[in-house]
């Protein structure tokens, strides 16, 4: 059969008309428009009572009290706990992120023994048959500073016969050495940031990461008629705000702090203690302002303003930061000018063989730690300690995987803060003892068990849970339990604090400012965003840290432009940094809020393990800090760390 | 051209810059509230991963969507006599807003009483004439579709819905907070378009700190905000534009005011 000429244009016209009439083939292109834009996954929200639940997080190293937002019972946000002291309805950008990090795949979602997965109960098998074996050789290093957990891990080394529990080097511990092992003092030491008219913050970066943060934002925004000057070797965001920025260097601040003391000291004040006249006759004859100038490059003129002012303030506070030398320097000099500095009584114990604060503060990690059996609860030491542990066998507690997890024997994954029972005790730098609770806010989406609870079913401690604990705590410290539940803190004031001495003799030696040998000093910064030491930043943060501080890949240090000409580097290059026992990678940046001579670098980034957000962002700068030994002090400190920097 | 319209309410903020650090929580309160999703290298619904580039990671500043933004500012000098501050930056909320006209599909509007500049990401295009018309950098288009990390999208926030990729998006003013807000007036028998100060208010300023951020009426005599505006040191960012913001700034430091309004500084600029 031949198709004509005619019929091939008859049939093509047929065609023409059918397809305008079929809605076949338009259906078919307007789906392929939809389904090649469509997403390929569409999110869905959750509707229902909106309803805000007091209690805790503890993602910051102080902690916050919080309120978490759920809808439908689905925690979705955090907010801040008006009701709370220690919040004032303000949140720290970490603990802002507590829901996406309680919801992140990075979570530890069951039990694992040397990378398997096993039972909770195979693990308490395999934990109680390595505590036999272990003797009194057993450690504790706590990543929690405020909890009552900490009673629980203490009170299980009692029951073995250890005393080796450690905290991660934090400024509660080097002021606790100060306070009460150098000076006699009891209690644990406070600052009435909102009370008092001058606030001398000698290295603490109190408004964005040193001590409870949160409320010295609200005492600092409270406080409209106080003054605060910031005194450090870098122009922190605390510095941003503070009417005053007086560059001295870090290892320099207790010499900087005896050096006021000397003017204070030249105008008539003193304090009751035993070896006042000694503590005097030091300062004036080793501290006078010109060789303080000498050490540390602070004018003498600057100390001697400072001097001034807060001999003329009428409720003045210094907070110190770093070594214990620079902590025992401050609190000689508040305690000469008898200002709004406190000494916080601390609460009962819920467990009676358990170590009181003060002497869990005691062991220094710096030194290192060897254990045949270590528990590591919520703390990353391989992180921010390498090579300072070392134990034969390592059970690690995390809500996530970390460089200390991904080392450890035995893996046991912690309920977030959202899913569990647990306190603040007075966290680090509050005027008055503060106990606040937390209780869960919705079900663990993973396998998870409070850590503390594992521990009870070690050892007979007189308890069954951590949840009877907490009860135990809130009764004898005398708080009301539906309060604290309801969101609300349990104060006790701050009282006068008492020294029985200066500590003349070991201040004397102990605040010559010690520093490396490399080219420049390193001024090693924590922003909150950034992440801390036991925590790294959560998925929201990324997109709040600057440029100052990460570009890409990679870290970004900052230095003033005299130093940047003295090492002969511009913004953006890049370049090596040694110091300690490693180095770090980094492009330059210039700011010239950092002291010539000083490189500033941010603590915090370079994870090897963890989520997308930190893994292989940046480098570690823990690993280029120097530990030196404050050894009239009895301590260590990473001031007066020194760096060399090599082009590369 | 002027579109300057007058409203009964104008919700403003007034951000004090003497007591922002910087630290970063407004930015974190603002992403969680509104739904906006952390930067994800890789997508796990992209089955041609290899042959296709990696989504942005956060650093690169100009694919983020941070419809809150902290801005470091610097007074430009040498050691010592450096000093620094910080600079939240919310959408401006313009009275006389310059992304409204361009917008060819009118997808932004100001015709809401209180005031809000409206983005209406269902009819947005995605043409960004209003992110090139905007001085303050307040819009954000969306490069990529939101995801979440496995597991995290079960905690989003019933405030707003999630924009897909090629629309712009920016600050509303947390708006589903007002929804509610006058919603709850209205169920406790009061005025809904009279709400007390501190009824409505923002994630940002809900979260921050040190309260740098004070959210409220700018014409109810009655709210905080209407006298902070006021006062001896509050200004505006690019006044001279005169597309009368209603976020103010605060702060005794001159060398901040005059960078609030440093555009064409010297030669008069518009008025």
């Amino acid at each position: 059969m031949s198709v004509a000429r005619r019929t091939f244009i008859q049939l093509g016209a047929g065609a023409t008309v059918g397809i305008l009439f079929t809605p076949t083939v338009w259906k078919a292109l307007d789906d392929v428009s939809i389904w090649t834009q469509n997403w390929p996954w569409i999110p869905t929200l959750k509707y229902g009572a909106i309803e805000n639940k007091p209690t805790v997080s503890k993602m910051c190293e102080s902690g916050c009290a919080v309120k978490v937002r759920t809808v439908a019972g689905e925690p979705f946000g955090t907010m801040g706990n008006e009701d709370n002291p220690i919040s004032g309805g303000g949140i720290c950008p970490l603990c802002a992120n507590g829901v996406q990090v309680k919801n992140s795949p990075n979570r530890i979602k069951a039990p694992m023994l040397n990378g398997e997965e096993i039972t909770w109960e195979k693990a308490q098998e395999v934990v109680a048959e390595k505590l036999a074996a272990a003797g009194s050789k057993v450690a504790v290093v706590s990543g929690d500073q405020t909890g009552t957990a900490n009673e629980v891990f203490s009170a299980l080394l009692a029951d073995k016969g250890s005393d080796a529990f450690y905290v991660m080097p934090c400024d509660m511990q080097a002021a606790d050495k100060a306070w009460t092992g150098l000076m006699g003092g009891t209690g644990q030491i406070g600052y009435d940031l909102e009370g008092a008219d001058l606030v001398l913050l000698a290295g603490a970066d109190a408004l964005e990461s040193w001590g409870p943060t949160v409320a010295n934002l609200k005492s600092f925004a409270a406080n409209e008629s106080g003054k605060f000057i910031f005194a450090g070797p870098m122009q922190t965001k605390t510095a941003s705000v503070t009417s005053k920025w007086v560059p001295v260097p870090a290892e320099g601040m207790a010499a900087f702090t005896l050096g006021i003391a000397y003017y204070v000291l030249q105008a008539g004040k003193t304090a009751d203690t035993a070896d006042f006249g000694q503590f005097k006759a030091m300062v004036m004859s080793e501290y006078s302002p010109a060789k303080v100038e000498a050490a540390t490059g602070v004018k003498a003129d600057q100390m001697a303003a400072l001097a001034k002012q807060l001999l003329t303030a009428s409720n003045p506070v210094v907070v110190p930061a770093g070594p214990v030398a620079a902590h025992g320097a401050a609190f000689a000099l508040n305690l000469l000018l008898g200002g709004a500095m406190k000494a916080l009584p601390e609460f009962a114990k819920a467990i009676p063989s358990a170590m009181s604060r003060s002497e869990m503060l005691k062991a220094d990690i710096l030194e290192g730690v060897e254990a045949d059996l270590l528990f590591v609860y919520e703390a990353n030491p391989a992180y921010a300690l390498p090579e300072k542990i070392k134990a034969g066998f390592t059970v690690a507690f995390d809500m996530v995987q970390t460089e200390t997890t991904a080392t450890a024997n035995l893996v046991l994954p912690s309920p977030h803060p959202y899913e569990r029972f647990d306190d603040l005790a007075s966290p680090y730098g509050l005027a008055a003892a503060t106990y606040s609770l937390g209780a869960p806010v919705c079900e663990s989406s993973v396998d998870a068990s409070n850590a503390a609870t594992f521990i009870l079913g070690l050892a007979d401690l007189g308890f069954e849970s951590f949840e009877e604990v907490i009860g135990a705590k809130t009764e004898a410290i005398g708080a009301d339990m539906d309060a604290l539940q309801g969101g609300e803190a349990y104060v006790v004031e701050g009282q006068t604090p008492m020294a029985a001495s200066l500590a003349a003799n070991v201040l004397g030696k102990a605040s010559v400012p010690v520093k490396g040998t490399g080219t420049v000093g390193l001024a090693p910064y924590t922003l909150l965003n950034v992440g801390t030491a036991n925590q790294a930043t959560t998925p929201n943060a990324p997109c709040t840290i600057s440029n100052n501080q990460l570009i890409g890949d990679h870290m970004v240090v900052m230095m003033g432009s005299a130093t940047a000409k003295q090492l002969g580097v511009t913004v953006g290059a890049k370049v090596k940094l040694s110091g300690g026992k490693g180095e770090c990678e980094a492009l330059v940046q210039i700011f010239e809020g950092v002291m010539p001579g000083v490189v500033a670098a941010p603590l915090g980034l370079g994870h090897t393990v963890g989520d997308e957000f930190s893994k292989g962002k940046g480098d570690n700068v823990y690993k280029i800090l120097t530990v030196s030994s404050e050894a009239a002090a009895g301590a260590s400190t990473w001031a007066g760390s020194t760096v060399n920097v090599a082009k590369i | 051209m002027s579109h300057f319209k007058e409203f009964k309410i104008k919700w403003g903020m007034v951000i004090d810059i003497d007591k922002c650090t910087g630290c970063g929580a407004c930015m974190v309160g603002c992403q969680v509230e509104n739904n906006i999703a952390p930067m994800t290298k890789s997508d796990p619904y992209n089955y041609v991963q290899a042959l296709t580039k990696p989504r942005d990671d956060a650093s690169n500043k100009l694919r983020t969507l941070t419809w809150m933004n902290v801005y470091e500012l610097s007074n430009g000098m040498a050691f010592p006599e450096h000093e620094t501050a910080y600079l939240p930056r919310p959408c401006m909320q313009c009275g006389n807003p310059a992304c409204v006209p361009v917008c060819p599909v009118v997808a932004t509007d100001k015709n809401e009483e209180g005031g809000i500049v409206s983005q209406i990401y269902p009819r947005c295009i995605g043409c960004r004439y209003c992110m090139a018309a905007c001085p303050y950098h307040a819009r954000y288009f969306n490069w990529w579709d939101p995801l979440w990390p496995e597991g995290m999208d079960k905690g989003l926030s019933p405030s707003t819905s999630v924009r897909p990729r090629g629309v712009v998006e920016k600050c509303n003013f947390c708006h589903s907070r007002y929804l509610q807000a006058k919603d709850k007036a209205r169920m406790d028998g009061e005025d809904p378009m009279n709400l007390p100060d501190g009824a409505y208010t923002t994630a940002c300023a809900d979260i921050c700190p040190t309260k740098a951020i004070t959210f409220g009426d700018l014409n109810n005599p009655e709210h905080r905000v209407h006298e902070l505006a006021k006062g001896p040191h509050a200004f505006r960012l690019l006044e001279k534009l005169g597309l009368h913001p209603q976020v103010y700034y605060v702060s005794e430091r001159e060398w901040v005011r005059k960078q609030g309004d440093n555009y064409n500084a010297d030669a008069g600029g518009h008025h």
